[in-house]
C-alpha cells in the first residue's frame, strides 16, 4: 500500500519534470534561434536555419582555373593547382584548405561530377578534382583570357561573427542611449508607482461617494489606445514649455502607467488582512500613517511586481520615445536608436535586429532576477479572505 | 544638464515630491482645515475623512483625466467629423466602417484575439506556477518562461519568422515537415489558423507575466489549508482544481483582465508578421492604417476597441462592488 | 472648421545640437566635380551663425552619405546643419506638423505624404522660379516639375518641393554568368521574356525570384510590377487617367495589367516556391535566389535600390547585372516608357537659409557629391556622369536622363489609403489566387469611399 502510494508519487514528479522540461524547451527554442542569429550576419541568416549553423554545411562555390601555371604536355595544355588558392574562393577559406566532394562546370549542376574522377566539361577540356582541391585542368587550345569557370561543394566548417555586437556596441552614441534609456526608464518606473501606491490605497481602504466610478473609469482608461493620447499631448507639452524633452517623456510614462498600476495595486492591497488596518484606526493612526506603516512594507511584493512590468514596457518603448523626446543624437533612447540608426535603410539587417533584441534583453533580465526574490514571500491578492 | 543627473534628480524630486505632497496635503486638512479640536471636532474629523480620500488620489486622477480622459473625449468628438475634420458627420464614420467587410473581420479577429490570448496565458501561466513551485529547479524554469516577457515585439517577430518562414531552410516548422517528409507550407496564410498561429505569440510573452504573478499568488494560500486537504485524501489534482485555485480566483480574474487589455493594444505583431494581409487583420492595426490620414475613421475604430472590452469592465466593476461591501 | 483640441501655441523647445564639425569628403577644388557651380553658390550665400534642421528618412549608411553633402552647405554658407533621420519618417513628420517642432527642410522618399501635407498648408510653396530651374534642367524635366506641384492650403498651386535622388524601377536584374552558362538572350521584348522563362522552366531552373513582404507594406513591389504593365500595354495619358482616379481602378485595361504581372507572379512553376511563397517572401531577401548554385531564379525584377540588399560578395557589374523590363512586340508603338520614383525635398519652414539650401540643390555639384557616393541617381542634365562610380551606375543614370516618357511610381500618386494600403493588400490577395476582376472593384470600392 505504502509502495504503492510511493510509487504513484515519484510518477507525478517525474511528470511534473517532464512536462516542465518540454515546456521550458518549447519556449527556449525561439530564443535560441534569436541569439545564434545574432551570432550570424544577413546572408547566412537568409541562407540557412539557425539550427544548421553548428554544423558544418555543404555548400557550392564558384571559381577559375589557373591561367598563370599553365603547362604542356605532349599536345595538351596542362593546369595543375589547388582550388582553393583561387581568390574568388580564398575568402571563404582562409586556411587554404578544404573538402571538395563534388565539382562540376555550370552553375545548374555544380556537383555533378564526384571528386577524384575525370569530368569532359566540353571543348576538349576536362578537369579532375581531388577531394583536397587539388585539380588537374586540360585542354586542346591554349587557355585565353580568364579560366574557365569551375564549380564545387564542400563543407564549410561552422562560422559565426562577433560583428553585429560590434556593430550594435560601439556604434556612435550607443554609450549615451544606454544612459539616456536609464534616464528615461527608472524616474519614469518609481514616480507613477508611488502615485499609483496613495491612489489604491484609497479606492481600497477608504470609504467615500464615487469611489465605484473612479474604480469603473480607471478600468474603462485601460485599454485606451496610447495613440489616441500622443498628439494632443504633445501640443499640451509643447504649449506649457515643456516641449519634447525628459522631463516630457517622464510625465508621458508616469500618466500612462496609471491604470494598469492602479489596477494592479488595488486589487493586491483589497487583499491585505482587514483586521490589522482596522486596530491600527483603533488605535488612532492616520490614513497616512496606516499607508506608509502597514500598507507599503505589505505591499512590497506587489510593487516590486508592477516595478518589473513598468520598467519592461518603458525599456523596450519606442513609440511614446519617438514622440516626447527629440530626435537629435543627444536625446535617443535606445529602442530609437536601433530602429532609426542601425536596422540601415529600410531595416533589413536581421543580423543587427537580433543582435538588437539580446543586448536590450540583457538589463531588464538582471533587473527580474534581482526583483524575483521578493515576489518569492507571495502575492496575497485576492486569497485572503 | 547632463540628462543623467537631471533623470537623478528627478528622482529624488518626484519621490520626495510625492511624499511631501502626500504628507503636507494631509497635514493641511488636519492641522488647519478642519481641525480635530475645538468646538467641532466630531464634524471637522468627519469633513477631513471625506476629503481624505480625494487627496490620495489627486495626482493619479489628475494625470488620468490629462493623459488619457482628454484624449479620449477629444477623439471621441473627432470621430463624429469627416476625413478631414470640417464636417460633422454624426456616426457616419461608425456605420461606414461597419459596412466595410474589412472591419468586421478585424473585429471578429479581434474578439477571438481577446477570447484566446488571455485564456491561453493565463491557464498556462497557472500550470507553470503550480508545477515550477514543486521542483528544485523552479526559478530556473520560471526565468526562462519569463524571458520572452523582456524581448520587444519587433525582436519576437523576427524570432518567429525563424519558426514559421515558408523556406524550409529558414523556418523551424517547415524544417520539420521536409525532414517528415511534408511539402512546405505557409502557416501564416492558412485560413483562420493563421490567427492562431499569430496569437501564439503573444501568448508566448504574456504566459511569463501570467507565470509570475500567479506563483506568488499560489504561494500566499495559507499553508495549513493545504495540509488540512491532504490529511483528507485529496489527490494532486484535486487541491490544485478544488482548493488552489479557488483561493485565487480574485488574482485570476486581475492577470486575464490585464493580458486582455495589453491584447487588444497589441498591433506590433501583426503589423510585422502579415501586415493584416490573409484575413488576420486586427482593429489596432487596421487603426494605424488611417491613423493621421483619416482621422475620423481612426478614432472611431480607437473608441470601438474600447467597447470589446466593456464585458470585462463590467465584470471587474462588479467583482469591486462585491469587495467594497 | 473645426481643429483637432485646441489650437495649441507652436512652441518647439527642440535642443538644437548642430552636428560637430563634419569632415569634407574631398576637399574643395579636388576632384572632377564642378567646383564652379559650389564656389559661385558659395560666394553669393551667406548664412554664418544660422541653422538649418533637416530631417528625412535615410538613415545608417544613407544618412551618413546626405550628411556628407550637408557638410558642403555648411562649409559653403557658414550654417550649421542638423540631419536626423528615421525609419518611421512619415509618421514622425506628420506628429511633428500637429504637434509643432518641424524641421526646416523635410525630405520625403515618395511624393503622396508631401501632396497631403501641402494641402493642410504644412509645406511651404517654393518660388516659381524652382519650377522653371526643373523644367529646363532635368530630363523629361516638366514631368517632374509638375509631380512637384500640388494644391495649397488656399487651393493655389505651386510647386512645393525639388526631387533629389530617384530610382529606376523597369530593371530586370541577373546573374550575367548564369544566362551566359545557359545560352540565354537578353529579351527585347516582352514576348521574348515570356519565351526565355518558359524556356528556364523547361531546362529544369527556376524564371524568376518575386517577394512581396515587407511587414506592414507588404504587397508593394508587385504595384511596380503593375504599373510597369500598364505603361507597356496603354498609352502614358491612361496611366496618368488611372493615377489621379480619372477612371476607375476596375477598368479592364487595368485589369489586364494585374493579369499580365499574374503570368509572371502565379504561374506556378514560374518562382522557386510558388505565389504562396511570392507573397510571404521578403523583398529584401528575394534577390538571393541570383547568386546560389544551382541559381534558385534567374531573374529579378526590382528598382535600381535593390543592390545593396545583395549577399555581400556580389560585385555588382560582374556577378549581378540589369536588362530593362521589355516592352511588348505588340505595342511597340508606346516607345520605352521608364517608371521610377524619387525623394522630394521641401520646405516646411521658410526662411533665408532654407531657401538657399533648395538653390545649393540646383548646383550640378550637389548632385555629383551624391553620385560619388554611389547608389544616388539624377535626371539632372548638367552633373558629370562620368562621376558615377560604377558602370552600372552610370547605365541606369542613362536610363533616366535618356528617357523619352517617364512615369513616377502611380501607387506613390495615389491618395494614401489607396497607394499604401488597398493596392497593396489588394495585390496579395491577387497574388495568393483572388481574381484580378474582384480585386480591382474592391480597390475600386474603397476609393470611391474616401471621395
Amino acid at each position: 500500500m505504502s509502495t504503492h502510494i510511493a510509487g504513484r508519487k515519484s510518477g507525478l514528479v517525474w511528470a511534473t519534470h517532464i512536462t516542465v522540461a518540454a515546456l521550458v524547451i518549447i519556449w527556449l527554442v525561439p530564443t535560441i534561434g534569436l541569439l545564434v542569429s545574432s551570432f550570424r550576419d544577413r546572408d547566412q541568416i537568409s541562407e540557412s536555419g539557425w539550427w544548421k549553423s553548428f554544423s558544418s554545411v555543404e555548400q557550392a562555390y564558384r571559381g577559375r582555373v589557373d591561367t598563370v601555371a599553365v603547362t604542356r604536355d605532349g599536345d595538351l595544355w596542362v593546369v595543375e593547382a589547388s582550388i582553393f588558392t583561387d581568390e574568388e574562393v580564398s575568402g571563404s577559406f582562409p586556411d587554404g584548405s578544404g573538402r571538395v566532394t563534388a565539382f562540376g562546370d555550370s552553375g545548374r549542376a555544380p556537383g555533378e561530377y564526384d571528386a577524384g574522377t575525370t569530368a569532359e566539361i566540353g571543348n576538349g577540356e576536362t578537369l579532375t578534382m581531388q577531394s583536397d582541391g587539388s585539380y588537374r585542368y586540360t585542354s586542346a587550345t591554349e587557355p585565353e583570357g580568364r579560366g574557365a569557370r569551375v564549380y564545387f561543394i564542400a563543407a564549410t566548417p561552422p562560422e559565426f561573427t562577433f560583428a553585429n555586437y560590434e556593430t550594435v556596441l560601439t556604434s556612435d552614441n550607443m554609450d549615451r542611449a544606454f544612459i539616456n534609456t536609464l534616464t528615461v526608464t527608472i524616474p519614469a518606473t518609481i514616480i507613477p508607482i508611488l502615485m499609483a501606491a496613495f491612489a489604491a490605497y484609497a479606492l481600497a481602504w477608504m470609504d467615500f461617494r464615487g469611489r465605484g466610478f473612479m474604480i469603473a473609469m480607471i478600468v474603462g482608461l485601460l485599454v485606451v489606445p496610447l495613440q489616441l493620447a500622443l498628439v494632443p499631448m504633445l501640443q499640451l507639452h509643447n504649449a506649457v514649455g515643456i516641449g519634447q524633452s525628459f522631463l516630457g517623456i517622464w510625465l508621458a510614462h508616469a500618466a500612462f502607467g496609471q491604470p494598469l498600476a492602479v489596477y494592479l495595486l488595488r486589487n493586491y492591497m483589497i487583499g491585505l488582512p482587514r483586521d490589522i488596518i482596522e486596530s491600527a484606526k483603533v488605535d488612532g493612526a492616520t490614513d497616512f500613517q496606516i499607508f506608509i506603516k502597514i500598507i507599503l512594507p505589505l505591499s512590497f511584493p506587489a510593487l516590486a511586481a508592477f516595478a518589473i512590468f513598468q520598467f519592461l514596457w518603458t525599456w523596450n518603448d519606442l513609440l511614446i520615445a519617438k514622440v516626447f523626446l527629440p530626435s537629435s543624437d543627444e536625446a535617443k533612447v535606445m529602442t530609437v536608436k536601433i530602429a532609426d540608426d542601425l536596422l540601415g535603410s529600410r531595416g533589413g539587417d536581421w543580423g543587427i535586429l537580433a543582435t538588437a533584441a539580446f543586448v536590450s534583453i540583457a538589463v531588464p533580465l538582471a533587473v527580474f532576477f534581482s526583483l524575483q526574490r521578493y515576489l518569492v514571500r507571495g502575492l496575497l491578492a485576492g486569497s485572503v479572505k | 544638464m547632463n540628462p543623467a543627473l537631471q533623470g537623478l534628480m528627478t528622482i529624488v524630486v518626484g519621490v520626495g515630491g510625492c511624499f511631501a505632497y502626500f504628507y503636507l496635503s494631509n497635514q493641511f486638512l488636519d492641522r488647519v482645515l478642519f481641525p480635530a479640536k475645538g468646538p467641532h471636532a466630531s464634524r471637522n474629523i468627519n469633513r477631513a475623512s471625506r476629503i481624505r480620500p480625494w487627496l490620495f488620489l489627486f495626482p493619479t486622477a489628475f494625470a488620468l483625466g490629462l493623459y488619457l480622459l482628454y484624449p479620449v473625449v477629444g477623439s471621441f468628438i473627432r470621430s463624429l467629423y469627416n476625413r478631414s475634420g470640417d464636417e460633422f458627420i454624426g456616426l457616419g464614420n461608425y456605420t461606414s466602417l461597419i459596412g466595410s467587410g474589412e472591419f468586421r473581420t478585424a473585429f471578429m479577429n479581434n474578439v477571438l484575439w481577446a477570447l484566446v490570448v488571455p485564456a491561453a496565458s493565463t491557464i498556462l501561466g497557472l500550470i507553470i506556477a503550480q508545477l515550477t513551485d514543486k521542483i528544485a529547479w523552479g526559478n530556473i524554469a520560471k526565468s526562462i518562461i519569463f524571458m520572452p516577457m523582456a524581448i520587444s515585439f519587433v525582436g519576437a517577430s523576427l524570432i518567429w519568422k525563424f519558426v514559421y518562414a515558408i523556406d524550409e531552410d529558414i523556418g523551424l516548422i517547415n524544417a520539420l515537415r521536409d525532414w517528415a517528409g511534408l511539402a512546405p507550407i505557409d502557416v501564416l496564410q492558412l485560413p483562420f489558423w493563421n490567427n492562431i498561429f499569430l496569437m501564439v505569440i503573444l501568448i508566448w510573452v504574456q504566459t511569463g507575466f501570467a507565470m509570475v504573478i500567479l506563483s506568488a499568488a499560489l504561494r500566499g494560500i495559507p499553508e495549513e489549508t493545504i495540509e488540512a486537504s491532504i490529511l483528507d485524501g485529496a489527490n494532486p489534482f484535486q487541491i490544485f482544481l478544488k482548493i488552489q485555485v479557488p483561493q485565487i480566483t480574485g488574482t485570476i480574474t486581475v492577470v486575464w483582465t490585464t493580458i486582455t487589455i495589453l491584447t487588444l493594444k497589441v498591433f506590433d505583431i501583426v503589423y510585422a508578421m502579415t501586415g493584416g494581409n490573409f484575413d488576420t487583420q486586427i482593429l489596432p492595426s487596421y487603426m494605424m492604417q488611417f491613423m493621421f490620414r483619416d482621422d475620423g475613421r481612426a478614432t472611431a475604430v480607437a473608441i470601438l476597441i474600447m467597447l470589446i472590452v466593456t464585458p470585462v469592465m463590467i465584470s471587474n466593476i462588479a467583482q469591486a462592488r462585491k469587495e467594497l461591501r | 472648421m473645426i481643429r483637432r483640441f485646441a489650437g495649441a501655441s507652436l512652441l518647439a523647445l527642440v535642443s538644437a545640437a548642430p552636428l560637430s564639425a563634419q569632415e569634407l569628403l574631398h576637399p574643395v577644388g579636388e576632384g572632377a566635380f564642378n567646383w564652379d557651380s559650389y564656389q559661385s553658390f558659395a560666394d553669393s550665400h551667406d548664412y554664418s551663425g544660422q541653422s538649418l534642421k533637416i530631417a528625412g528618412a535615410n538613415t545608417g549608411n544613407d544618412a551618413e552619405r546626405y550628411r556628407n553633402l550637408y557638410a558642403y552647405f555648411a562649409e559653403a554658407t557658414g550654417a550649421s546643419v542638423e540631419y536626423s533621420g528615421s525609419e518611421s519618417f512619415e509618421q514622425d513628420i506628420v506628429i511633428a506638423a500637429q504637434a509643432g517642432g518641424l524641421p526646416d527642410i523635410a525630405n520625403f522618399p515618395q511624393p503622396g505624404l508631401a501632396k497631403d501635407l501641402a494641402k493642410q498648408g504644412v509645406l511651404q510653396p517654393l518660388d516659381q522660379e524652382v519650377a522653371d530651374w526643373v523644367t529646363e534642367n532635368y530630363a523629361a524635366g516638366s514631368s517632374w516639375a509638375d509631380l512637384a506641384t500640388f494644391d495649397g492650403a488656399e487651393g493655389d498651386k505651386n510647386i512645393y518641393g525639388l526631387f533629389f535622388g530617384t530610382d529606376v524601377k523597369s530593371l530586370v536584374w541577373y546573374s550575367p554568368e548564369q544566362f551566359e552558362e545557359s545560352g540565354y538572350e537578353i529579351p527585347e521584348t516582352q514576348e521574348e521574356l515570356k519565351a526565355l522563362s518558359d524556356q528556364i522552366v523547361e531546362d529544369g531552373g527556376t524564371p524568376w525570384c518575386i517577394g512581396l513582404g515587407s511587414g506592414a507594406a507588404t504587397g508593394w513591389p508587385a504595384t511596380d510590377w503593375v504599373e510597369d504593365m500598364m505603361l507597356r500595354t496603354v498609352p502614358v495619358d491612361v496611366y496618368d487617367q488611372w493615377v489621379n482616379h480619372e477612371i476607375p481602378f476596375n477598368d479592364e485595361r487595368i485589369v489586364a495589367a494585374i493579369e499580365e504581372y499574374g503570368h509572371y507572379a502565379r504561374t506556378p512553376d514560374y518562382t522557386p516556391a510558388g505565389p504562396e511563397a511570392v507573397a510571404t517572401t521578403d523583398f529584401r531577401d528575394a534577390p538571393d535566389g541570383l547568386f546560389e548554385f544551382p541559381p534558385e531564379c534567374y531573374m529579378h525584377k526590382q528598382a535600381s535600390f535593390i543592390p545593396i540588399f545583395f549577399p555581400e560578395d556580389v560585385v555588382v557589374g560582374e556577378d549581378a547585372e540589369f536588362f530593362y523590363f521589355p516592352p511588348f512586340e505588340a505595342n511597340a508603338d508606346l516607345g520605352r516608357p521608364v517608371l521610377g520614383s524619387g525623394g522630394l525635398t521641401t520646405m516646411t519652414k521658410d526662411s533665408e537659409v532654407a531657401r538657399g539650401f533648395i538653390e545649393f540643390l540646383e548646383t550640378p555639384f550637389a548632385h555629383e557629391i551624391m553620385m560619388s557616393q554611389g547608389q544616388f541617381l539624377t535626371p539632372h542634365a548638367g552633373a558629370n556622369l562620368d562621376i558615377y562610380t560604377t558602370d552600372t551606375q552610370r547605365a541606369l543614370g542613362e536610363i533616366l536622363t535618356s528617357a523619352t516618357s517617364f512615369r513616377f511610381d502611380g501607387s506613390d500618386l495615389m491618395p494614401g489609403e489607396i497607394g499604401t494600403n488597398a493596392f497593396w493588400t489588394g495585390m496579395v490577395d491577387y497574388t495568393t489566387g483572388a481574381e484580378a476582376q474582384s480585386v480591382a472593384d474592391k480597390i475600386e470600392e474603397r476609393w470611391n469611399a474616401i471621395q
